[in-house]
């Protein structure tokens, strides 16, 4: 222990004495591949979607628009609303990855 | 040697190397505190929330605008993953290892009190994982993993006297759960 504690009662110190006997064990260490895994990993993560990924993700999006939009036109919304239900969401992602794209270049600079 | 902002300026910049780097420099706390959040026998998840951590660090690397320290930053991440790992899984519970146990023969010589203590041991380690989670963490760093009081003010992301206040504090609550069980003698 690198710094005992001052100003303890007898009790507390009792309490430290058992908590140290009772505690000690044998400390882990993180193995010695963990930095090749964690560079790994990260590789990994960083790649772009395969091109069957890709196709399969744009399949997904444009069946969900058209079902959100059949469904939307069956409520009798008008196609103003319905354009802006829809077109809203892919605004507000590409405004935050642009804003984001931003700071990355300021704070580079 | 550059900082932590610079090696974090750096990283945004697009310079791989800053962020091993940084990796590197926080490892070693990060699985401790990941450690005393989970406790013993748990070094496995430990790692696995290090990793997890700092693959959060790196895609949030990019909106990181300096308001808190880069270390402190890292270790509230940290903390937040381990403890979400810890409300969602079930872990099994933590045996006296043989070093413990052995140390128990040689403290306790008679087979009515060596038992006894293992007993208290056993409700100790119980009492410490119903306490409240910053007052856990605290106990393992300064108790199980060595660390200074400031250390354990750091990984928590406290003034050193908070840090002190909650090893105070769980002390006093340990000693009052074993007085309830009727070890008066701790």
């Amino acid at each position: 222990m690198s710094d005992r504690m001052s100003g303890m009662d007898p009790r507390e110190t009792e309490m430290d004495a058992l908590l140290r006997r009772s505690m000690a064990a044998p400390v882990p260490r993180v193995s010695p591949d963990f930095h090749q895994a964690l560079a790994r990993e990260l590789r990994r993560r960083s790649q772009p979607l395969n091109p069957f990924g890709r196709i399969l993700l744009t399949g997904y999006g444009v069946v969900a628009a058209v079902v959100s939009v059949v469904v939307m036109r069956g409520q009798g919304l008008g196609w103003v609303a319905i354009t802006l239900t829809t077109l809203s969401p892919v605004a507000g992602l590409e405004l935050i990855r642009r804003l984001r794209r931003g700071r990355w270049g300021m704070a580079s600079e | 040697m550059d900082s932590d902002a610079q090696l974090v300026a750096r990283a945004q910049g697009g310079d791989p190397d800053a962020f091993a780097e940084l990796f590197h420099r926080h490892t070693d706390r990060v699985f401790r505190l990941a450690l005393s959040i989970l406790g013993q026998g748990l070094a496995a998840e430990a790692e696995e929330v290090a990793q997890e951590v700092f693959l959060k660090v790196h895609h949030a690397l990019a909106s990181f605008r300096g308001e808190a320290e880069v270390g402190s930053w890292i270790y509230r991440i940290t903390f937040n993953q381990a403890v979400n790992l810890k409300a969602r899984a079930r872990y099994r519970n933590p045996h006296l290892d043989d070093a413990l146990l052995s140390h128990v023969i040689i403290a306790e010589p008679g087979p009515h009190s060596l038992a006894e203590a293992a007993q208290r041991d056993q409700y100790l380690s119980e009492c410490i994982r119903a306490l409240p989670e910053v007052y856990q963490a605290a106990l393992r760093l300064y108790y199980w993993l060595d660390a200074g009081v400031a250390e354990v003010a750091a990984l928590l992301d406290v003034p050193e006297n908070t840090a002190k206040s909650y090893l105070h504090r769980a002390r006093q609550l340990l000693a009052g759960m074993l007085k309830v069980r009727g070890y008066s003698h701790v």
